[in-house]
Formats: C-alpha cells, sequence, structure tokens
C-alpha cells in the first residue's frame, strides 16, 4: 500500500455544457443529471504561431483551451510547470484520417502524421507556452485520470515541485467510435504539490493506492455516455470533494484501486 | 527527496536479429545490421527495415489469444527470457505479485492489426470477429497483455511520448521505488512495423533508400525497425545500476528539433546533476544518432557543448537495429546496461565517413574500455527530451 498527501492548487474542466469548474460542481452539488447538450466550441488556440493554430487538432484545441481556462481562473503560472497529461486516445479525428488514408491512397499528409502521435497535445502545449519543462503522456483506458494522477503526485513528492495533470479525451469519430464510444470531448486539468506554498490550496487531500478497495460507480450525475472518456473521472473526483468531503472517493487503476479522501 | 539508484536484475529484448540481448550484443561488436530491405508483403515503399524475424513463431498461447497482434509477439517474444522469468518470480515471492508494478512504453501500440482491420471494416461493413480493439490496438492493451502473461498485479501504466516513451519508464521506476509505490518495477517497451509510421515517416520525406547511416556525411534519413525490451528494476545493489536522467521539452517545433539542441542540453544537464555526475564521469553515450540531418546535427551540438572537451566515446547503435520509436529507449538503454556490463564500447555499424560537422568522438571499432557511467539519450516528436546515466554496481 502506498500513501500519501497533497494540495490541489488549481483545477480547471471543460466539456459540453461545462464550460468551467464552476459549471461542473454546481452540477454535482445539485446532482441533477448534465445533459451535455451544448456542442463544445473548441477556438484555434490563440497562444500557437499562426500556421500551427490553423491546422491545429481537436485534441491540441481541447487541451489548449482547458488550460486558457485554469490559467485564468486560477492565476497559476502554468508556463513553468512539469506536466503530466494523460488520455484513453489522444488523437481523435487524426487516426480516424490516418487509418482512412492508409486503407485507400496511402498518400498521408506530412502535417496530419505529427498529430497522430499521442504527445502531440503536450508538444503544442510547449511551443504555446515556450514550457521547457518536461510533459509525459500516460495512457491506461479510462483508468488514465487515476494512471496519470498517481504519477503526477510521485513526481511532485520526489521532485519537490507542483506538477500539472490534464487529461483529456477528443471525441472520436467514424469507424473507430463503434470500438471506443467517446462521443463528446472532455478534459480536466489540476495543478498538484505536496509542498506547503503561499498560495491558498482548494484542498487538501489523501491519496491511498490499495489492492483491496473496491472502485465506486461512475457517478448518476455525469452523463453515462461519458464512461468511457478518462477526464470523466476526473469531474467525478472534483465533484466529489467538493460536495461530499468527509467521503472518499475510490478510482480503478488496473487490478489496484486509488482513493482519495479530502482532509 | 532523494532518489535512490536502483538495481538492474535483469534485461530482455526481442530485435531485428532474433530474440536475445547476446544475439545482438554480438552483431554490433561485429559491425552486423539486421537491417534488410523492406520486404513487407504489405507495404512497397523503397526503405530499409528493421523486421523481427521470428514472428510467426512467437504466438501467445491460447490463454492469451485476444491478444495476438504484431507487438505482443514482440514483447512475448522478449517475456521469454529465462532469467528475466526467475528474476520476476523471485520478486514475487519476496514481495507478492501485487507490489511488483509494471511501465510500458509504446509510440503506436497495435496498430498494424487496426490498419488490417479497419481496411476490411471500409471493405465490408463489418470488423473482423477476431479484431479486439482495446486489447491490440490501445495503449492499455498492451499493459494488459504483459500483466496477463506474467501474472503481475501490481500498479501498471503505459507511457506513450513518441521516441522517449520507454526511455521515460525508468525514470518512473525510480521515484516509484523510492516512494514506495512498488518493490521491483518491470519497466519496458514495444513498438512494431506499421503503415502509420512507414507511410507517415515517408511523407516527411525521413525514411532512408538504405540502412541508416547515424552522423555519416551521406546519412539521408531513419530505418525504421521493430523491437521489444524488459528491464526489471529493484532496490537492491546489482552489478549495473539505473542512477537517474533528466527530462526536458524543446517548446520548438513538433517535428524538427531546435537547432541549437538546447532542449537536449538541458535534459542531459539535468540527468548529470540528479545523479551527482561531471560530463568527465561518463565513459559512454549511446547517443540517440536517427541519421536525419537535422536529428543528428543538433543532438551533435548539444554533445559537443556538454562533452566536447571530454571526447567521451559516442555511437549510434541504430545502424544495427534500425529505430524503433516507442521502443528506442529500452533497446538502447539494454545496450547501454551491456557495454556496462561487459566493459566494452559497442561501435556504429554503417559509419563510412563522418560528418566533418558532426565532430564526437564516435566509436567505430568495438573496444574494451573502462566504463564507470554510461549514458543513453533518446529525443522525439513533440520536443521531447530524455537523457538516463547507468553505473557500475557491486
Amino acid at each position: 500500500m502506498f500513501e500519501m498527501t497533497f494540495h490541489l492548487l488549481a483545477a480547471s474542466a471543460l466539456a459540453p455544457d461545462v464550460p468551467n469548474l464552476e459549471a461542473l460542481l454546481r452540477t454535482a452539488r445539485t446532482s441533477i443529471p448534465l445533459q451535455a447538450q451544448k456542442p463544445l466550441q473548441l477556438p484555434p488556440p490563440a497562444k500557437l504561431p499562426a500556421n500551427e493554430r490553423r491546422r491545429s487538432s481537436q485534441a491540441v484545441r481541447l487541451v489548449l483551451a482547458c488550460l486558457d481556462e485554469l490559467e485564468r481562473q486560477s492565476r497559476q503560472p502554468i508556463g513553468a510547470l512539469r506536466s503530466i497529461f494523460a488520455t484513453n486516445d489522444g488523437t481523435g479525428e487524426v487516426s480516424q484520417a490516418m487509418l482512412g488514408t492508409l486503407a485507400t491512397t496511402r498518400a498521408i499528409s506530412p502535417l496530419v502524421f505529427p498529430n497522430s502521435v499521442h504527445n502531440a497535445a503536450a508538444g503544442y502545449f510547449s511551443i504555446a507556452y515556450k514550457n521547457y519543462k518536461p510533459s509525459t503522456v500516460v495512457s491506461q483506458g479510462k483508468d488514465s485520470f487515476a494512471a496519470g494522477l498517481l504519477c503526477a503526485l510521485t513526481d511532485a513528492l520526489t521532485l519537490n515541485e507542483p506538477v500539472l495533470l490534464i487529461c483529456f479525451d477528443p471525441a472520436m469519430t467514424g469507424p473507430i467510435l463503434e470500438h471506443l464510444p467517446i462521443h463528446q470531448p472532455t478534459a480536466c486539468a489540476i495543478v498538484v504539490t505536496t509542498q506547503d506554498t503561499n498560495t491558498p490550496a482548494l484542498a487538501t487531500i489523501h491519496a491511498k493506492l490499495s489492492c483491496s478497495e473496491q472502485p465506486d460507480n461512475f457517478p448518476k450525475w455525469l452523463p453515462s455516455e461519458w464512461e468511457q472518456n478518462s477526464a470523466a473521472y476526473g469531474f467525478a473526483f472534483l465533484g466529489q470533494i467538493s460536495t461530499e468531503p468527509t467521503r472518499p472517493i475510490t478510482l480503478k487503476l488496473g487490478q489496484q484501486a486509488l482513493s482519495l479522501t479530502r482532509q | 527527496m532523494l532518489l535512490n539508484p536502483s538495481g538492474i536484475v535483469a534485461v530482455s529484448l526481442a530485435h531485428c536479429l532474433g530474440v536475445g540481448v547476446p544475439l545482438l550484443w554480438d552483431a554490433l561488436i561485429e559491425h552486423r545490421s539486421g537491417l534488410r530491405p523492406n520486404d513487407l508483403e504489405w507495404c512497397n515503399l523503397n526503405c530499409w527495415i528493421g523486421r523481427y524475424p521470428d514472428l510467426e513463431r512467437a504466438i501467445p498461447p491460447t490463454r492469451l489469444e485476444k491478444y495476438d497482434c504484431r507487438n505482443h509477439r514482440l514483447a512475448w517474444s522478449a517475456l521469454q527470457d529465462p532469467l528475466l522469468q526467475a528474476s520476476l518470480e523471485t520478486e514475487y515471492t519476496k514481495h507478492g505479485t501485487h507490489r511488483v508494478a509494471l511501465v510500458m512504453g509504446t509510440s503506436t501500440a497495435g496498430m498494424q492489426s487496426i490498419e488490417t482491420a479497419y481496411k476490411t471494416r471500409l471493405t465490408t461493413g463489418l470488423w473482423p470477429a477476431s479484431f479486439s480493439f482495446g486489447d491490440v490496438h490501445n495503449v492499455e492493451g498492451l499493459c494488459q497483455f504483459v500483466r496477463d502473461a506474467i501474472g503481475l498485479k501490481g500498479p501498471s501504466i503505459g507511457i506513450t511520448s513518441a521516441c522517449t516513451s520507454s526511455t521515460k519508464v525508468f525514470l518512473i521506476a525510480q521515484k516509484w521505488l523510492t516512494t514506495g509505490v512498488a518493490d521491483a518495477v518491470l519497466v519496458g517497451g514495444a513498438d512494431s512495423l506499421c503503415l502509420s509510421t512507414l507511410h507517415g515517416f515517408n511523407s516527411l520525406q525521413l525514411l532512408s533508400d538504405k540502412a541508416c547511416r547515424p552522423f555519416d556525411q551521406c546519412r539521408n534519413g531513419i530505418s525504421i525497425g521493430e523491437a521489444a525490451g524488459f528491464a526489471l528494476l529493484t532496490r537492491e545493489d546489482s552489478n549495473v545500476m539505473f542512477l537517474g536522467g533528466g527530462e526536458s521539452s524543446d517548446a520548438y517545433h513538433i517535428t524538427t528539433p531546435d537547432p541549437e539542441g538546447s532542449g537536449a542540453i538541458q535534459a542531459i544537464s539535468q540527468a548529470l546533476r540528479v545523479t551527482g555526475l561531471a560530463a568527465k564521469d561518463i565513459d559512454y553515450i549511446n547517443a540517440h544518432g536517427t541519421a536525419t540531418q537535422f536529428n543528428d546535427r543538433a543532438e551533435a551540438k548539444a554533445l559537443r557543448q556538454i562533452f566536447g572537451e571530454e571526447d567521451t566515446p559516442i555511437s549510434s547503435t541504430k545502424g544495427t537495429t534500425g529505430h524503433t520509436l516507442g521502443a528506442a529507449g529500452i533497446t538502447e538503454a539494454v545496450i547501454t546496461i551491456e557495454a556496462l556490463s561487459r566493459q566494452t564500447l559497442p561501435p556504429m555499424t554503417q559509419l563510412t565517413q563522418a560528418d566533418s560537422d558532426i565532430a564526437l568522438n564516435l566509436v567505430t571499432k568495438a573496444a574494451h574500455a573502462r566504463i564507470r557511467h554510461a549514458m543513453t539519450n533518446n529525443f522525439g516528436f513533440g520536443g521531447t527530451n530524455c537523457s538516463l546515466i547507468f553505473g557500475q554496481g557491486i
């Protein structure tokens, strides 16, 4: 068993009908199921150079929009943070386009191919924010938020610095959707630290990794069609610590479970 | 928190020459390459590749049938190493299967399987009945396959940071061992040939029409290879130790490295700093050395800036293995570990005439040498950089 305590310094959320963290927490508090009917508009990322901005993929726009929101509401200087990117499948429509081309002409665009790597969004984040700190991309299916959080926490603990975790799921398209039902884009971002800082923390949280706990069911206030979205488990975590601070939330992580309890 | 050195208990590799570290090491020492003109039935590009020759024989048992794909056959081959299996059993006995963690790196996972299945889906309207997306295509599928194959029950994660994917696994393992997330960590990587990378790199005009020639004046691109490998790390002393590493982001361009090599310099400098070593303490460097014009020039600039005065012996071993992308980290870490273990410098394979602009002390002939510490570097798309340092243990 592994245990530690950390501070949550900032958080943001982005999804259809979830323009920011406050909207997410409002839904969690009312327990009225989120409808998620309003399509998420993802603007071209203003922080990228014009040539990159025009051809940015859905994943890149989703990540940078979520981080813009984080920076706006938290005043965290995220351009200087090391980062963990977590995703079920971080490529979205790019994989679909690549597979379609490979099944026919095989004439892949040199502009599309670089966006097919899972760390494309992380690379564009570093360019947009001129951030030279490392980023690592973690993928563990729908457990990716828990996997990313474990990596962010052990980074924060061993390196004594705050760590940015962003969990994102671009919407899938076409035939791949039949296998990976991610119908809508979702993203959440948090900043964690184990150090006492001058910045007031949103929450202090105890984390416990074990093989004995049973993971919680997917919350009823989130759309059931988000069950494959790894970021939805980040939403569940943020909702739980906000609405029921004394009750732990337990997230599945492979054959283990990560329990998180607000202190 | 001080990160503790981790003992390397066992390593294994499946590569374009076959299965086993000794097979690859002998080829390196004898300047033999595993690269060949592209003979894939399903791809007709004019390039050279590092194809795993034993794919047809590397079929996982029936209980793992749902995972069967090119990438997992490579991983399965590498898992058959007797020392690795015995060492895993020892760790299970000591700590329990739930205290042994898994950190796997891959860039394209089971991409070749979905490419084939997708074509069927477009043609017939149906996915092949045997195709299981989550088990073969997702990054998670690789972790599940390895877990099920060896009965490991500790925490597991997949890392997918392009060509540093299976380099970064060592850094995560060291943190998990230091903080107590696990008592032993199996790290590894697997990446296999697929249309996406072959045609993708072809679209960028980065595929060589010959066997790749890292740091050569006539270099003209990469040769894509495939490989899988593992290293078992514990808190105990071993004859080779993982000492630590550094990482950074270029923040420059999605495919082209910063021409000044500044991201690489940061990663290498951090690796030296965290291990308390100076440039003069590094006795061998396994370079990323992909054989593209830009990559080799930027890397050489970074290496010259830090190691120029030391004349440190450097080689890129991709002339033998090809660029195994998401498996490059584990492949080259294992070669670096072997160099330390055997106290021998592995030479370049395809070098004819070193690029005069490179100006590095390239190893052209295998030689016994005193190697106290050795470094391996990988850099990738997205401007990701990672540098690892290994040292002699007990």
